[in-house]
């Protein structure tokens, strides 16, 4: 029996891919970064169309719900919100990126070129409040994403694991599409744990649809202080391939 | 050293009635060709919604039907999941003494608290919870076993004076074990005179420290139980050929497979952050031993695939560990046919078993454990 593959329709989705100039850039640590992340289950069979061929589903599928913000880079203070659909590539547990939203030109601009984020322009934001912590999107005045952490407790930041990302873009360097592997690094200052929240989401701000990603089960939300390492690019995918036998090893 | 059988029971798509049956009957007949070659024990996972992984979620009712249909292998829980949400204590106690009376007292019980988010989540779990709930529930089974009349009134479940009946087959009850796969647990299993029941073996080194420090503790424990189970098993895969390259190859066709399987699981400290959950458990871990460093046959250092010598090799290897006992998975999806599966299990108990009965004989000759 054949295994479970995504079923990403590619050329569709590569309308919103960010662009990778080169695969040889440095290494990039934001310091002192907060990070809101949620994890909530989706409906699954939907779900599976969210996942390009080169992943497969988690059992149960969730999907991944992310506020950073930096308060200081190269490029100014940003923050910068996400969706990732968690699934696996061989049988690494890997968050593909369905679409990134960011208030700084300069650092969208280096996150696509550098890494090829699919990231676009938005007011977005990152509050921590005593009874909770929101991050949000508005795209033209409207709020398309809204998540909360509450009932904050502390944890250690050794129990945090976050995974790994997966990314559609165009790659200038191969002139094609191509599903990119970053796996940041951190160090983390202070961890929390909370219950998740989805407040407001418009799948179609992200790519989706309200059946392919339909929020149906809070896991736990988490909110850290760490300093992140954006490491060099070092996989590639071919999208339409699963991972076993479409990667390529682009640095050491 | 002994040798058992451990079981997921996975089961490939598409699921029809005949797909399910056919994967039991033929577990059914594996149990029953162990149970004449001499294989000691048989253990079953308790698993839920673990699709294709695993379909075992009623171990008490595949471990009854083995018991049927042999006369000494032993059966054993490979887990019986200690959480409230899964498994209420008092049918925990009461279905053991059931299985271990139709069994004629060959009953196993091997403990734990789950180690998934699929399965957690599930129930409804709170991943926070589950070592504390099993460290009540294992101090609680062995008094319901023994007790006449029992009460309790604990942190996470409490019943007023009622007499559980039946009472176990065994006296006082049967041996207890604990799953042992994050780091650490294996101390929790000694500190309260329960078994290793290992899900994971690392490398021979680790291992070995392992069992030593196991061993050390154990002796000076506070048993949960009437008695102390000081046993060691550890996990492996089986697939023994005449022909080595054909032994290795359909064995890590097996690994391959069980490796994709339970990659997609949702392990609990992937999904949901907690101290409790502090490795990755059984999968990662089994998944990483099973690809890790072997020789030019491609077949990883210490899995007992290929040909009767290498597999010697490989239990000598477990065995220098200290390690008591193998439990080997036979199969995953269907991947090896059952006739292989069997004649595999033939060549092992013709070709390999007896040197190891040989040693066994030999330590209890000398006075050995």
């Amino acid at each position: 029996m054949p295994p479970r593959f995504g079923t990403l329709d590619i050329a569709k989705f590569a309308k919103a891919a960010g662009t990778i100039n080169d695969y040889k850039t440095e290494a990039l640590t934001l310091k002192g970064v907060q990070i809101l992340e949620l994890h909530m289950e989706i409906d699954d069979d939907p779900a599976i169309a969210l996942l390009p061929a080169t992943m497969h589903p988690a059992i149960p599928q969730y999907a991944i719900f992310n506020v950073i913000h930096a308060p200081d880079s190269d490029w100014g203070p940003f923050t910068i919100a996400e969706v990732r659909v968690a699934g696996r590539t061989g049988v690494r547990p890997r968050g593909f990126v369905l679409r990134s939203y960011i208030d700084n030109d300069d650092a969208a601009k280096a996150l696509s070129g550098r890494w090829g984020f699919p990231v676009a322009k938005a007011d977005v934001n990152l509050r921590v409040l005593h009874d909770r912590i929101v991050g949000r999107v508005k795209l033209g005045g409207k709020t398309v994403y809204e998540v909360e952490e509450q009932d904050r407790d502390s944890i250690s930041g050794n129990d945090i694991q976050y995974i790994a990302s997966m990314h559609l873009a165009h790659s200038k360097v191969d002139n094609k599409l191509v599903v990119v592997q970053v796996d940041p690094e951190f160090v983390f200052h202070k961890a929390e744990r909370g219950r998740a929240r989805v407040v407001t989401l418009d799948p179609e701000a992200f790519g989706a649809t309200a059946s392919s990603l339909n929020v149906m089960n809070p896991i736990m939300a988490c909110f850290t202080t760490a300093d992140m390492t954006l490491p060099k690019v070092r996989y590639i995918c071919n999208p339409e391939l699963p991972a076993m036998q479409g990667t390529t090893k682009v640095a050491a | 050293m002994k040798f058992g059988l451990f079981y997921e029971i996975s089961v490939p798509r598409p699921w029809t009635r005949e797909t399910e049956k056919t994967v039991y009957d033929r577990c059914l007949e594996q149990v029953k060709l162990a149970d004449e070659l001499g294989f000691e024990s048989v253990f079953a996972v308790e698993h839920h919604f673990l699709e294709e992984y695993s379909h075992c979620p009623a171990p008490e009712l595949f471990l009854t039907a083995c018991a049927m249909i042999t006369k000494r292998i032993r059966v054993g829980h490979g887990i019986v999941v200690c959480v409230p949400e899964f498994n209420h204590p008092i049918k925990i106690a009461e279905k053991t003494a059931v299985l271990d009376i139709l069994s004629g007292g060959r009953l196993e019980v091997g403990t734990g608290r789950s180690a998934t988010w699929t399965e957690l989540g599930g129930f409804r779990a709170n991943p926070d919870e589950t070592k504390k709930t099993w460290d009540e529930f294992v101090r609680c089974l062995p008094q319901m076993w023994t007790q006449e009349r029992y009460s309790y009134q604990g942190r996470s479940w409490s019943m007023p004076q009622r007499t559980i009946v039946p009472k176990p087959y065994q006296k006082p009850h049967p041996p207890m074990w604990v799953a042992v796969t994050s780091p650490g647990t294996e101390i929790d299993a000694a500190e309260r005179g329960m078994g290793s029941l290992g899900l994971t073996f690392g490398g021979f080194k680790e291992q070995e420290q392992k069992v030593n420090n196991y061993r050390k503790i154990i002796r000076n424990c506070e048993p949960v139980g009437k008695f102390i189970n000081e046993k060691v098993a550890t996990v492996n895969f089986l697939y023994c050929h005449n022909d080595d390259a054909e032994g290795v190859k359909t064995g890590m066709r097996l690994t391959g497979t069980f490796n994709y399987l339970a990659s997609q699981l949702l392990a609990a400290r992937e999904a949901y952050p907690t101290k409790s959950y502090p490795s990755l458990g059984l999968l990662p871990s089994l998944r990483r031993e099973a690809a890790g460093p072997g020789d030019d046959s491609g077949a990883p250092e210490g899995i007992a695939i290929g040909n009767p010598a290498r597999i010697i090799k490989a239990v000598k290897a477990w065995e220098s560990t200290g390690a008591d006992q193998i439990n080997f998975l036979l199969n995953a999806l269907e991947t090896v046919p059952q006739e292989q599966v069997l004649n595999s299990l033939r060549l092992f108990a013709k070709e390999v078993m007896p040197h190891f009965q040989k040693n066994e004989s030999a330590t209890a000759a000398a006075g050995g454990r």
